[in-house]
């Protein structure tokens, strides 16, 4: 027997609140557009204190304007609100937790603002929900942190709410689609609205998915985060670079990769087409890739090395460069890059062969961290990348040579790959008995360490020493002793048996840059493809266009 | 050189900037021609920066040779940029000046030796004090007799640039190179940050302190006699156009009265900017 339902429950009170929010714009907001100087009045008739609210931090795109206005807001009025921010990159995202307007944060990234959180932690006026990884946080705003407001950024919108969001398309579809489709109030602001949909190069997220647009007072802050001048790549770089080539890419036949932002990886990047090319690797390795628009990339991709490369976002200065390349680069009908953070990240989970990355710290047993004492810098999208995904059921040579044997039920593995120097500076190694996250989640009981990669998920640790393959480790013992073996003078070196590093070396768990056939007295920036951004833009044909902060001309 | 690196130096592009002193010097003689005097195993060290807890080279990063250039006979000094800022010390200093000696002694014997000097400097060492700013006089006075037999071309393609009393060391010399990431300037920028507040200079913000001091500008000034790309094929065509084209008439440095005039009139109330200063410095100037 089938009950009537239950008369009084209302299944549309999200539809219903939200109705109601955007009625209370009426002689504020024009259609779509809400006035410029208006927005602090809209915010505070859209929010409600203690809702979830997502803001658009990204690495090249941010809701700035909207972000300050909402610092703005009275705290009396609207306050405890749940920040959700893949990226917390500017001084004004804490400007809400230091004036009370937000309390609680979830997020991934924080880079620069990382010392501000510990701060703003100690004294109590932040609570952080958890750090997570990219696709992580992506994924929870379709659970348990789904937005009452999204307040997204866009480069263009037309008058209907259209929105073009320039080829720093990033988190933004997924941040959307998250408010958009469950009765949320989705807010862009844009540098600049015009009239009509075909005055915009394209449309990136439809006017259906969107409730309100602002012109923003002062086009959003964009900086060039993924340029390596190549000048400061040192000889160091390049024999590790050349390790890596040898040892690593060359041994597995890495196909598909992922590259983490450094001088290391930089290394690698301009000496393919040099040493690389000299190894007849070309069309062998490194052919598809997930990855921002590296300008270090250039003279691989001019020399045919590169066939496909998916970017998270874009690199400034770049974009010339990836619209003339589009059999290399994902871009739009209007030319121009398309990115998706989401999707290049599950890429990069899912799809590639290998990550290789650096990090601050590793300690003994392969653990690594980018979190030192008092900086919450959060992780980014290196964990997913840096992890060896189970779910995986795609083969490709590098995955199946991971496999410890040839039965039928035994998985291949992501090759992942922590390139680091053993030292920081003279006073800082980088090889540690015990990670700085561990202190830190005692001091701030939380649940767990903030490790970027762990040591279970690495399969090479490559140093300017040599390189351990811990994915050979027969125990714990000897994979401490693989690590110690390219460790140097650290600590954790020094207490090496040369014999039974001798040993490591014989039975092929450890090479040495001899070991390899590579004499280190070869390792010279001779190697790199181009040793300046003056040479990278030579080698684009004058379309990169390097950002003031890397001319020297 | 192993052959491995030996492989891309040869297709290799341009790329001038990013060689150290002494392979500045090889990539621009003649073939083989290259003979260093005072080489690191003479272990000619500066005796002062060590008791200042800094590291020495033996070459006081100051290299020189004797060589050839198109079959001429030239000396060369190239300041090492990368060893403490390409300053000038007492030994440094004292090798670059001997070496233009030795070439005014040539000259005298009827052996003429034209010098090119590559300078990538910030100046004289602070470390040194008044050794440097001494051995620099003596580089200068040495110059003034030296132009008058054979020319005396001075290179600067960054990345240090020159400046302080070598820029004034570059402006006697016969003939100046410059490419677009060479600067040339008196006070470096954050010396002039320093002096004259951030609002004046801001040392951080390169499109002005290239627009200012940079290679394309002091081009266009006329301070300069030749623009070329950063290449060595380029810079070495360059040189040899210089030498070829003899002791110049009147050198920059002895026709000081209009640019003198012209500074003079110049009103230094209003903030300048890359295209004020360039149509100071040319302003009623045929080319």
């Amino acid at each position: 027997m089938n009950a009537p339902a239950e008369p009084s429950i209302n299944w549309q009170s999200r539809r219903q609140d939200k109705q109601r929010r955007m009625a209370s714009l009426e002689g504020i907001a024009d259609g779509p557009i809400i006035p410029t100087d208006s927005i602090q009045a809209a915010l505070e008739r859209l929010l409600r204190s203690g809702d979830k609210v997502v803001l658009e931090g990204n690495n090249q795109k941010q809701a700035d304007f909207l972000s300050r206005s909402l610092g703005a807001l009275n705290p009396d009025v609207i306050n405890n609100l749940h920040m959700v921010m893949p990226s917390v990159g500017r001084p004004e995202h804490l400007d809400l937790f230091e004036n009370g307007v937000a309390r609680k944060l979830d997020f991934s990234f924080s880079g620069p603002q990382s010392l501000r959180i510990g701060q703003l932690m100690e004294d109590g006026l932040l609570e952080v929900g958890a750090i997570h990884t990219y696709i992580e946080l992506y994924a929870r705003l379709f659970v348990d942190l789904n937005p009452r407001v999204a307040l997204l950024a866009g480069f263009k919108a037309d008058r209907e709410g259209n929105i073009y969001t320039g080829p720093s398309t990033e988190d933004t579809p997924a941040l959307a689609e998250a408010a958009a489709f469950r009765d949320g109030i989705v807010v862009f602001q844009v540098n600049e609205i015009v009239d009509d949909v075909s005055d915009l190069p394209r449309v990136d997220i439809p006017a259906s998915w969107v409730d309100y647009i602002v012109e923003a007072d002062q086009p959003f802050f964009i900086e060039p985060l993924f340029t390596r001048d190549p000048r400061l790549i040192t000889d160091v770089h390049v024999l590790m670079g050349m390790m890596a080539i040898r040892g690593i890419y060359e041994r597995h036949q890495v196909q598909s990769l992922n590259h983490g932002i450094g001088f290391n990886t930089a290394a690698i990047e301009l000496l393919l087409p040099t040493y690389g090319e000299s190894l007849g690797l070309k069309g062998k390795i490194c052919r598809h890739w997930a990855l921002n628009p590296h300008p270090t990339l250039i003279p691989a991709i001019e020399s045919g090395w590169v066939e496909s490369v998916h970017c998270f976002g874009t690199e400034l200065g770049m974009e010339n460069y990836v619209a003339a390349r589009p059999d290399v680069f994902f871009t739009g009908k209007d030319g121009s890059l398309r990115s998706n953070r989401a999707f290049c990240q599950l890429a990069g989970q899912y799809a590639v062969d290998m990550f290789i990355g650096s990090t601050l710290q590793v300690d003994g047993d392969g653990n690594s961290s980018t979190v030192t004492r008092g900086r919450l810098a959060g992780f980014g999208g290196a964990p997913n990348m840096g992890h060896d995904c189970g779910g995986r059921r795609h083969s490709s040579p590098a995955w199946l040579d991971m496999k410890p044997d040839d039965h039928l039920l035994s998985k291949g593995r992501k090759l992942v790959v922590q390139m680091v120097e053993t030292f920081q500076d003279s006073a800082k190694p980088t090889l540690v008995e015990e990670l700085d996250a561990l202190a830190m989640a005692r001091d701030y009981q939380m649940p767990l360490a903030p490790v970027m990669i762990y040591a279970s998920d690495v399969t090479h640790v490559l140093t300017e020493e040599g390189i351990a393959y811990l994915y050979k480790a027969q125990s714990l013992e000897q994979r401490r002793a693989m690590i110690a073996a390219v460790a140097g003078v650290t600590p954790i070196g020094l207490k090496r048996d040369p014999a039974v590093t001798a040993q490591l070396r014989a039975e092929g768990l450890v090479a040495y840059p001899e070991d390899l056939g590579i004499r280190r007295s070869d390792a010279s920036r001779d190697l790199l493809a181009a040793r300046s951004i003056g040479e990278l833009e030579r080698w684009s044909g004058g379309l990169y266009e390097p950002p003031a902060k890397f001319r020297s001309w | 050189m192993s052959e491995l690196n030996a492989n891309f130096q040869g297709n290799y592009e341009g790329g001038f900037i990013d060689l150290s002193a002494r392979k500045r010097i090889e990539s621009l003689l003649d073939s083989g021609s290259m003979r260093e005097l005072l080489t690191p195993f003479d272990r000619l060290t500066s005796p002062w920066l060590e008791k200042q807890g800094i590291v020495p080279q033996f070459d006081d990063g100051v290299v020189i040779a004797r060589g050839k250039l198109d079959n001429k006979a030239v000396v060369v000094a190239a300041i090492e940029g990368g060893f403490q800022g390409g300053s000038l010390g007492e030994v440094g200093g004292a090798k670059i000046a001997g070496l233009l000696e030795l070439a005014i002694e040539e000259n005298r014997k009827g052996n003429p030796t034209a010098a090119v000097l590559m300078l990538e400097t910030g100046g004289v060492r602070l470390q040194e004090a008044n050794l440097g700013l001494a051995a620099i006089a003596e580089i200068q006075s040495a110059i003034v007799e030296l132009r008058q037999y054979q020319p005396v071309i001075a290179v600067v393609t960054g990345p240090v640039g020159c400046f302080g009393g070598m820029s004034i060391t570059a402006g006697l010399c016969s003939y100046l190179i410059i490419t677009r990431e060479g600067r040339l300037g008196l006070n470096g920028p954050q010396v002039i940050e320093q002096e004259a507040g951030v609002e004046e200079y801001d040392s951080r913000d390169r499109g002005l302190i290239w627009g200012l001091t940079g290679g394309t500008q002091r081009f266009a000034s006329g301070l300069v006699d030749a623009f070329v790309d950063d290449d060595v094929s380029a810079l070495s065509t360059s040189v040899r156009d210089c030498l070829a084209q003899g002791v110049p008439a009147l050198h920059r440095s002895d026709d000081i009265s209009a640019p003198l005039t012209r500074l003079q009139q110049f009103d230094t109330r209003e903030q300048i900017d890359a295209q004020r200063a360039r149509q100071a410095l040319t302003e009623g100037k045929t080319a």
